[in-house]
């Protein structure tokens, strides 16, 4: 168990102009389940990978355990990752797959015996032992490859979209384990990943990542509820958060042919309202406007529903009860439950209220 | 049911026009010439064992064997250990002339022998080492190397680069992690590459006539040719001389067969 912080790391290849990881600053606290959350392309796969040691750092500082690792190679960096593809080594069985790392760390040959069978029997990987990979199923070899990192006991466990190969069931099944594992252990985990349901229910703290930088770091709800920006409002929750052009008048905000009274705050006339599909009900009782049902999307739980708004560029999506009887094209009274909604900035795309 | 008839017609076919002239070199093998030219296709009569033990003792089959063994075993093994190894840089590392120096070796393939035969006939002159069985097992590691280094590359860079990551952090440095990761996993591309070279190499026979003078010297292809005069063949002897040269060959390829169909056919399965 240990700390990992980042300071102002960056990476830079060599050709290229543009900066893969921007003085990314993070701080993991011990036995922190931290998650790095971001579309493909944003850096976090390379942050984790110069954590790993596997990607050089091109400027700022790493500390593990307040040791500063930049030039430490990474099986001196006792730390240990699960990929996403496995990367199981196809031509040993799984005992031998489990105890490599061992081997290599002159351990005793029984020592490596027992943790390698203690790992298997608490995965559920005892019966396949002598098997090789190709004889494995997917949540199998992912569990090998969960039992390889498990079995070398080390201070930070690093974890690279490991659920991404896996069947939907499977998925949900592998989170409850990975959340199990992380209390059981208590080990510091960073866990890379595009899902942003993996990244709520399994983080500590979520950090988002967009273009290199980070956007936002802080606990799931925080961060689902405050979203510092247009980009995390819209990447985190399913369905996005609606976003919609407005402008200021005398008496509040203007979106499309709505007006709704919000208090003007800061500079400048026009804002986006950033407003969640679950804070727009179907209310006929004082409604700030009337949208046409586009599509109806029963989920069993709960019903979706697609909405165009007069005079407004994008559809509007709204989380109702499983109740919700809506025809497509009839006209249907909305209420905005503006204590939740947001304004962001339309140029700089942050939030101001 | 037609089209398996028509199947093994065709297989059938095929298995005739290529087993066909070895077992005509082979009942060739147990007969004397005079025997063999009074009827070109008939079955021994007598069996004439006694023909190999005589090619062996008597017309210096023994050194010839010998000296292919030595040459190709040495050959083949620094192929492959300098090949995987050169393959193995090729696919993993960036390097900022690496695809240069992958195609500077690439395009010897190009040459014909007949066009760089003098010329190394010349250098291995030069350095002494012409007429010795080292500069022949030099000249057949530069030969065929590149295509050695060509099928291993293309092996070599399909294994997915997560392995070496996770090998890296298992602790393990990259000269370890080409013995325990690289080469176990390109074995079937392996076994491909020392079939080949050893069948190629087991009959080469240009640069060994023109770079082997002494009787003491010759590899098999030389010897075969031995007893081929000017006015009179032994075929009955030619014969024999080949079935002896041809056995490594099917023993080596019965071992390897299997290894080698999964090289050929690798990747066309996940």
């Amino acid at each position: 168990m240990a700390t990992v912080v980042l300071k102002e790391l960056t990476k830079r290849y060599a050709n290229s102009d543009l900066l893969a990881v921007d003085a990314v600053s993070l701080d993991v606290k011990h036995g922190e389940f931290m998650v790095l959350l971001g579309p493909s392309g944003c850096g976090k796969s390379t942050t984790l990978r110069m954590i790993a040691g596997l990607e050089s750092i091109s400027a700022g500082d790493l500390l593990i355990d307040g040791k500063r690792v930049n030039a430490v190679p990474s099986k001196d960096r006792d730390i240990a990752m699960v990929f996403q593809s496995y990367a199981l080594y196809p031509h040993m069985s799984v005992f031998d797959n489990l105890a490599f790392g061992l081997r290599r760390r002159d351990i005793a040959k029984n020592e490596i015996d027992r943790r390698v069978t203690s790992v298997a029997a608490t995965l559920g990987l005892s019966e396949l032992l002598k098997r090789k990979p190709h004889a494995l199923s997917g949540g199998q070899r992912q569990r090998v490859a969960l039992g390889r990192a498990i079995v070398r006991d080390p201070k930070v466990f690093l974890f690279d979209e490991p659920l991404s190969n896996l069947d939907a069931a499977l998925r949900v099944g592998m989170r409850g384990e990975l959340i199990k594992l992380h209390h059981r252990l208590g080990a510091t985990m960073i866990y890379v990943t595009h899902d942003q349901v993996e990244a709520m229910t399994m983080g500590d703290r979520i950090c988002i990542m967009n273009g290199g930088k980070v956007v936002q770091l802080g606990s799931p709800l925080d961060v689902y509820r405050e979203p510092a920006d247009t980009f995390v409002a819209s990447f985190l929750g399913s369905p996005p958060t609606n976003l919609l052009s407005g402008t200021f008048n005398g008496s509040g905000l203007t979106v499309g042919t709505a007006h709704l009274p919000v208090a003007r705050k800061g500079e400048g006339d026009k804002v986006i309202l950033g407003i969640r599909p679950e804070d727009i009900r179907i209310d006929a009782s004082a409604p700030h406007t009337c949208g046409e049902v586009l599509a109806v999307e029963p989920l069993g739980a709960e019903t979706i529903v697609r909405f165009r708004l007069p005079a407004v560029a994008h559809d509007v999506l709204v989380r109702g009860p499983r109740s919700v009887v809506a025809k497509v094209g009839e006209s249907v009274p909305l209420t905005f439950d503006l204590a939740s909604a947001h304004l962001f900035d339309p140029v700089t795309t942050r939030r101001i209220a | 049911m037609i089209s398996r008839a028509f199947l093994f017609i065709v297989v059938a076919v095929y298995t005739a026009f290529a087993a066909g002239p070895f077992l005509w070199v082979a009942t060739m093998s147990l007969r004397t010439t005079s025997e063999i030219s009074l009827d070109h296709y008939a079955w021994p009569e007598t069996l004439h064992w006694e023909k190999f033990p005589q090619a062996w003792f008597n017309s210096n089959y023994s050194v010839y064997f010998e000296n292919s063994l030595l040459v190709v075993i040495s050959a083949v093994i620094v192929l492959t250990l300098v090949g995987a190894m050169a393959a193995h840089c090729f696919a993993r590392y960036r390097f900022r002339i690496n695809r240069l120096l992958y195609f500077v070796i690439f395009s010897a393939i190009i040459f014909p022998p007949q066009i760089t035969i003098i010329a190394l006939f010349q250098t291995l002159v030069q350095y002494g080492l012409y007429n010795s069985l080292i500069g022949l097992t030099l000249v057949y590691i530069a030969v065929q190397l590149p295509l050695t280094v060509y099928i291993l590359e293309s092996f070599f860079a399909r294994i997915p680069a997560d392995l070496f990551d996770a090998a890296r952090i298992d602790g393990y440095p990259e000269w370890h992690i080409f013995w325990k990761v690289s080469l176990p996993i390109a074995l079937p591309a392996i076994a491909t590459t020392v079939i080949l070279n050893t069948i190629l190499l087991w009959n080469e026979f240009l640069y060994a006539v023109v770079l082997i003078t002494d009787e003491a010297k010759r590899t098999l292809p030389l010897g075969i040719q031995r007893f081929m005069g000017d006015q009179l063949e032994d075929v009955g002897m030619i014969a024999t001389g080949l079935m002896i040269a041809i056995i490594p060959v099917v023993i080596i390829y019965i071992f390897f067969s299997e290894k080698l169909i999964q090289g050929m056919t690798a990747g066309a399965v996940k």
